[in-house]
C-alpha cells in the first residue's frame, strides 16, 4: 500500500487491491494468548462435563441419568470426580493469577479494559445497527469496528464479571467457608454466572466454529494471523491502527538507513510485549535478567533447583518426580472409558484402573499438568514462547517430525519395560541409589552416544 | 514431624501438591533448556554437557538432603518409593530409550 493516506472510512476497493489484501498476514493474537484461550477452552469443557455430572439431585439436574452415570463411572466414585473438578477449578484459578501478576502492566490493563471490553459510540450503534439487520429492518452498513467488534466485547464483559464470582463462589463450595448459609448463596451464584457464560458461549462457538464470514477468527485462534482483507471488512479501525504502525515504522527506518525502506516489509508486531522499563536498582536489575533474560541458567543453577523440587516432592509425596507413569494413566482412563471389560481383562493396564478408583486420581497425573504449566511460564517469561519445529540444519520439517515420532515409539516401549523414563526411573530412582535405577542411566547414556554416531547426518 | 506427608494430606491438598511440584519441575526443566531438541542432543555429540550437570546436579542435591533427613530422623525412608530392581528389562529398556531419545530428540 506504500505510504499512501490511509482511508478515514471504509472505501470500495479495486479487484488488486482484494487480492493483494487477502494474500497479506497480519498479526492479531500473541502465542501467549492462543495458548490461554486453549487451555481455557480444556478447563471449561471438562469442568461442565464433570459439573453436569455432579448436580444429581433430582429436583435440579440439567444431565440425563445415563450422562451422569456414565461420568461417574470414568472417575469411579462421585467423591473422585468432585476432587477432580476441584482440583481442575484450582489449576484454572492459580493459571489467571499467575496471568494476571504477570500481565497485568503487558498486557491486561492495555489489552482488556481498553481493547476487549470498553464499548465506544460507533460500538453502539454497531450494536443497533445489528439488531436492526437480523430483523431485516434497515439495510444501512455497519459502523467501523475496532479489533474487537461489539458483540465481542460484551461477551468479554460477561466473561470477565463473571470469572471472579465462578472462582469465588468455587472456593467458598470447596473449602465450605465462612457459613452454611454463605456456601448456599455461593451455589447459587456458581450455577447462575455459569449459566450466564454458557448462554453467551454457546454464541462464541456458533460464529467461530461455524458461521462462515468468521472463519478467518476462528483460524487466527490457531496460527495468531489474519488476512488484511478481513481485518479491513470487519474491523476497520484496527486496520487502521496498523497501517498507521506499520508507516511509523517505515519512516523510523527510512531515518536510519538514509535510504528506500526494503520492497516487502514485515508486518508490524504491535501485539509483542513493550520492552520493560529499565529497574532502578541492583538487585532488580539481577532478578531481571535472571527471570526475564532470554539466557537459560547455568546448568548447576537450574540442577539445583532441580535437585530442591525433587527432594520436595520425596520429603512431601514419598515418591519422586516422573512422566511415563502420568502418561500411562492418561491412556489407562481413555481405554477404560472406550471399554472397561477389554482394561480389566489386560494384567498390565488393570493395575492402574482398580474398580472404584479413577487412574486419573494420581501424583504423577496431577503433576504432568503442573510440568507443563512451569514450563510455558519459564519461557514466557524468558520469551521464548513461539511454535517451533526444533532440527537440525540439514534435514526437512516433514523428516524431523517423523523422527520425532519413531524416537517417541522407542521411549514409550522402553520406558514401560524398564518401568520408568528418564524421569522416574533415572533422576528419582537414581536420587534414592536404586540398583535397577543406575543400570537404566548407563543403558541410556551408552544407546544415546552409540546411536548418536550413526544418525549425526540428522542432527549436525 | 515426619515425613513423607502423603497419608495425611486430603485427596484435594495431595493433588494440589502434585500440580505445585510439577510447575516447579517444568520451571526449571525450561530453565535448564531441556525444551530445545537442539540443546538436548548436542550433549551426545559432545558439544554441550548441561543435561548431564543439570541431572547430576539434581540427583546429588536431592541425595545428600534424603541421607540429611533421614539421619536427624525427620523422614521415614521406610515410606519412600524405591524403583525395584529389574536388571534386564531395565537394561533392554534403558537402551531403547536411550536411542529414541537421539532419534526423537527428547
Amino acid at each position: 500500500m506504500g505510504a499512501e493516506a490511509i482511508p478515514r472510512m471504509p472505501v470500495p476497493l479495486t479487484a488488486e487491491q482484494v487480492e493483494a489484501m487477502s494474500q497479506r498476514l497480519i498479526k492479531k493474537h500473541h502465542v501467549a494468548i492462543i495458548l490461554l484461550h486453549w487451555f481455557n477452552a480444556t478447563v471449561w469443557l471438562t469442568e461442565l462435563a464433570t459439573g453436569a455430572a455432579l448436580i444429581s439431585s433430582p429436583h435440579f439436574r440439567i444431565a440425563p441419568y445415563w450422562y451422569i452415570s456414565m461420568v461417574q463411572g470414568f472417575f469411579g466414585t462421585r467423591a473422585h470426580m468432585l476432587q477432580f473438578h476441584i482440583t481442575v477449578g484450582l489449576t484454572w484459578l492459580v493459571v489467571f493469577l499467575v496471568y494476571g501478576i504477570f500481565g497485568f502492566r503487558t498486557y491486561l490493563r492495555k489489552e482488556v479494559v481498553d481493547r476487549e471490553v470498553k464499548l465506544d459510540g460507533d460500538d453502539w450503534r454497531w450494536l443497533w445497527v445489528r439488531t436492526r439487520l437480523i430483523l431485516k429492518r434497515t439495510r444501512e452498513s455497519l459502523p467501523p469496528q475496532g479489533v474487537y467488534n461489539a458483540g465481542q466485547k460484551l461477551f468479554a464483559a460477561l466473561v470477565y464479571t463473571m470469572i471472579p464470582v465462578i472462582m469465588l463462589s468455587g472456593l467458598v463450595m470447596s473449602f465450605h467457608l465462612v457459613s452454611t448459609s454463605l456456601v448456599q448463596w455461593a451455589i447459587v451464584a456458581h450455577f447462575a454466572a455459569v449459566g450466564m457464560i454458557v448462554s453467551g458461549l454457546i454464541i462464541h462457538v456458533y460464529m467461530g466454529a461455524v458461521f462462515p464470514e468468521e472463519k478467518p477468527a476462528f483460524f487466527s485462534m490457531l496460527t495468531g494471523m489474519v488476512n488484511e482483507l478481513y481485518a479491513y471488512r470487519h474491523h476497520f479501525k484496527w486496520w487502521q491502527e496498523v497501517k498507521m504502525q506499520e508507516q511509523v515504522w517505515k519512516r523510523e527506518v527510512l531515518e536510519d538507513e538514509g535510504e528506500a525502506p526494503p520492497a516487502a516489509p514485515p508486518g508490524p508486531d504491535w501485539t509483542a510485549e513493550a520492552p520493560s522499563p529499565q529497574p532502578h536498582s541492583r538487585f532488580g536489575a539481577v532478578l531481571q535478567r535472571t527471570f526475564r533474560g532470554p539466557e537459560y541458567w547455568p546448568p548447576y543453577v537450574a540442577g539445583v533447583g532441580l535437585g530442591l523440587t525433587l527432594l520436595a516432592s520425596f520429603v512431601i509425596m514419598g515418591e519422586g518426580l516422573g512422566a511415563s507413569g502420568g502418561f500411562t494413566r492418561y491412556l489407562v482412563a481413555v481405554l477404560a472409558w472406550i471399554s472397561p471389560h477389554y482394561v480389566a481383562a489386560n494384567g498390565y493396564w488393570s493395575e492402574y484402573a482398580q474398580p472404584g478408583q479413577s487412574p486419573l486420581i494420581n501424583f504423577l497425573v496431577f503433576e504432568l499438568i503442573g510440568v507443563v504449566l512451569g514450563g510455558f511460564v519459564s519461557g514466557w517469561l524468558a520469551g521464548r514462547v513461539r511454535f517451533a519445529v526444533d532440527k537440525g540444519p540439514r534435514v526437512t520439517r516433514a523428516t524431523r517430525l517423523a523422527m520425532a515420532l519413531a524416537g517417541g515409539i522407542l521411549m514409550g516401549f522402553g520406558a514401560r519395560l524398564a518401568r520408568g523414563c528418564t524421569s522416574g526411573l533415572a533422576l528419582s530412582g537414581g536420587a534414592v541409589l536404586a540398583a535397577g535405577a543406575w543400570a537404566f542411566m548407563l543403558a541410556v547414556f551408552a544407546a544415546g552416544f552409540a546411536g548418536a554416531y550413526f544418525i549425526r547426518r540428522f542432527w549436525l | 514431624m515426619s515425613a513423607p506427608f502423603s497419608d495425611s494430606l486430603s485427596m484435594t491438598a495431595y493433588l494440589a501438591t502434585a500440580v505445585v511440584l510439577g510447575l516447579f519441575f517444568g520451571f526449571f526443566l525450561e530453565r535448564a533448556g531441556f525444551s530445545s531438541a537442539l540443546k538436548l542432543t548436542a550433549q551426545f555429540y559432545f558439544k554441550d554437557f548441561a543435561v548431564l550437570k543439570v541431572m547430576f546436579t539434581a540427583i546429588v542435591i536431592a541425595m545428600l538432603g534424603i541421607v540429611y533427613l533421614s539421619l536427624v530422623g525427620w523422614l521415614n525412608m521406610s515410606q519412600v518409593y524405591i524403583p525395584a530392581t529389574f536388571l534386564w528389562p531395565q537394561l533392554l529398556g534403558g537402551l531403547l530409550l536411550g536411542f529414541g531419545f537421539i532419534v526423537g530428540g527428547y
